[in-house]
């Protein structure tokens, strides 16, 4: 269910993504709100286990594939490296708060532009190692709304909880239902 | 302990997997650009709806911010008067954005009989989801099943690109300016030609010829068309002006920059050649009858 909901906002996220240029004054690089999805279940160790992090990664970067016209498997393939490293990042940092929230949107954006270059490279050599100068501009919008989507996905997560609490179905990523259950009875 | 374990083994082998599924679907991507499997095309099926009515709404938002920008700086010291002068100005507004609209469709009609091919019109939905693949997607109310991989799309400004993914009403436009298009050009005051090549790591929407001799005298302002060479686009067709020579190139080509003609940030409407332009007729005295193309259309 969290994994479903998770997607249907990515879904839409990357379609306002897609579309957002006819209302952005700056027509060269848009926030990368599929990123964004990949660093919440990446962050976000209680919710989401590793491997359903990745698999999330991996649907939310094959979409944005289709929809941004890229070759199939570049932003898979990338998106899932990057919630590797967001789950890598939650060991030595908690990520917590707007500028910490902001910051990590920023450089995760820049290193997601180089992984996403890197891949091109390879795929279809003929792009040859151009377009990071757009990498900046994008991270900066990224970490400007990153905080904000972030803060979304965490209260969709809630209401999942909340709606799986009801129907007794409350679990941990670790398959145990009794953590969320007590966060939810002291929370009373 | 040991469930631990098997749990985290279970878990490593679920991302290595989701690793290669990626990397799998990469090599096939690269082996075959441009062919979607059928998996693809339903996705694509579904996702195509949401984007047109995302984009629809997003062009009625800018219509309307537009529109109350105009209105802000009217003042009016009757309120009845200044109730009127709003209604007055917004009717004028709307049609002249149906003015606008009219004209747009005027031209792309224009350019639809005076290009010697069967053309049909797709409306633009999504541009440049990605900054580092310059490829905008359109819906094809008509012809649906006609569009095929490599074929050319135009606007009476020029040269847009050419399909690169086909997905039932939707298909994926690669524009000019991607790293991975390629045109044949000339450049017509002087003759010379070349390969035009979308120019990545340009935070604008930028070409450049390939493959342009040295001793070609071109200069900045320089119109550059396309030559017909493949078949696939018409010649002739504007493609954009030279903005740069760029110094220093040695070997036996210069290094060009060159600006299209087409704004790809507001790509509203455009064209989709589907079938070529008729070949010359060899004897021009006797009449046959029609093929493809201009005749079709007219």
């Amino acid at each position: 269910m969290r994994s479903a909901a998770t997607l249907i906002v990515a879904y839409l996220l990357l379609i306002l993504q897609s579309t957002v240029l006819e209302l952005a004054p700056v027509h060269m690089a848009v926030p990368s709100f599929g990123l964004l999805v990949v660093l919440h279940v990446g962050l976000s160790t209680s919710k989401w286990t590793i491997s359903s992090a990745a698999v999330v990664a991996f649907v939310t970067g094959y979409l944005f594939d289709l929809v941004s016209g890229a070759p199939q498997g570049v932003h898979a393939f990338v998106f899932t490296l990057m919630a590797l490293f967001a789950r890598a990042l939650t060991t030595r940092v908690a990520v917590n708060g707007i500028v910490l929230g902001a910051a990590t949107s920023f450089v995760a954006s820049l290193l997601s532009s180089f992984l996403v270059v890197l891949v091109r490279a390879q795929v279809a050599p003929e792009g040859g190692w151009g377009g990071l100068r757009q990498a900046p501009l994008e991270a900066v919008l990224t970490g400007i709304v990153g905080p904000f989507v972030l803060s979304l996905f965490r209260r969709l997560d809630g209401r999942v909880d909340t709606a799986r609490s009801r129907v007794g179905l409350a679990r941990g990523p670790h398959g145990g239902g009794t953590s969320m259950s007590m966060s939810l009875t002291e929370r009373r | 302990m040991v469930g631990g374990s098997s749990k985290r083994l279970r878990e490593l082998a679920v991302v290595a997997a989701t690793l290669i599924v990626a990397l799998i679907a990469l090599r096939v991507s690269a082996r075959n650009p441009g062919e979607l499997s059928a998996l693809d095309r339903g996705i694509l099926r579904l996702v195509s709806p949401g984007q047109a009515a995302m984009s629809y709404v997003a062009r009625g938002i800018t219509g309307v911010a537009g529109r109350y920008v105009e209105l802000k700086g009217v003042r009016a010291e009757n309120e009845a008067l200044h109730r009127e002068n709003r209604q007055l100005r917004t009717e004028l507004m709307e049609m002249r954005r149906l003015a606008e609209e009219s004209g747009r469709y005027q031209r792309l009609l224009g350019l639809r009989d005076a290009t010697p091919a069967e053309m049909i019109a797709a409306r633009v939905i999504a541009v440049d989801a990605s900054p580092y693949f310059r490829v905008a997607r359109v819906d094809i109310d008509r012809g649906e099943g006609t569009v095929r991989r490599g074929m050319p799309v135009l606007t009476p400004e020029g040269v847009v690109g050419r399909i690169n993914r086909v997905a039932g009403k939707s298909s994926d436009v690669l524009l000019l300016v991607d790293p991975r298009s390629a045109l044949d050009v000339i450049v017509p005051r002087t003759g010379g030609r070349g390969i035009l090549r979308g120019k990545s790591g340009e935070n604008g929407y930028r070409c450049s010829i390939e493959y342009l001799a040295r001793g070609e005298p071109v200069k900045e302002g320089d119109a550059v068309v396309t030559s017909g060479v493949g078949g696939a686009f018409p010649r002739n067709l504007a493609v954009g002006h030279i903005t740069r020579i760029i110094p220093g190139a040695v070997g036996l080509y210069q290094d060009v920059e060159v600006t299209p003609d087409v704004d790809f940030a507001r790509l509203t409407d455009v064209l989709v050649v589907v079938a070529p332009p008729p070949a010359p007729d060899p004897d021009p005295g006797s009449h046959h009858t029609p093929g493809r193309g201009m005749a079709v259309i007219k």
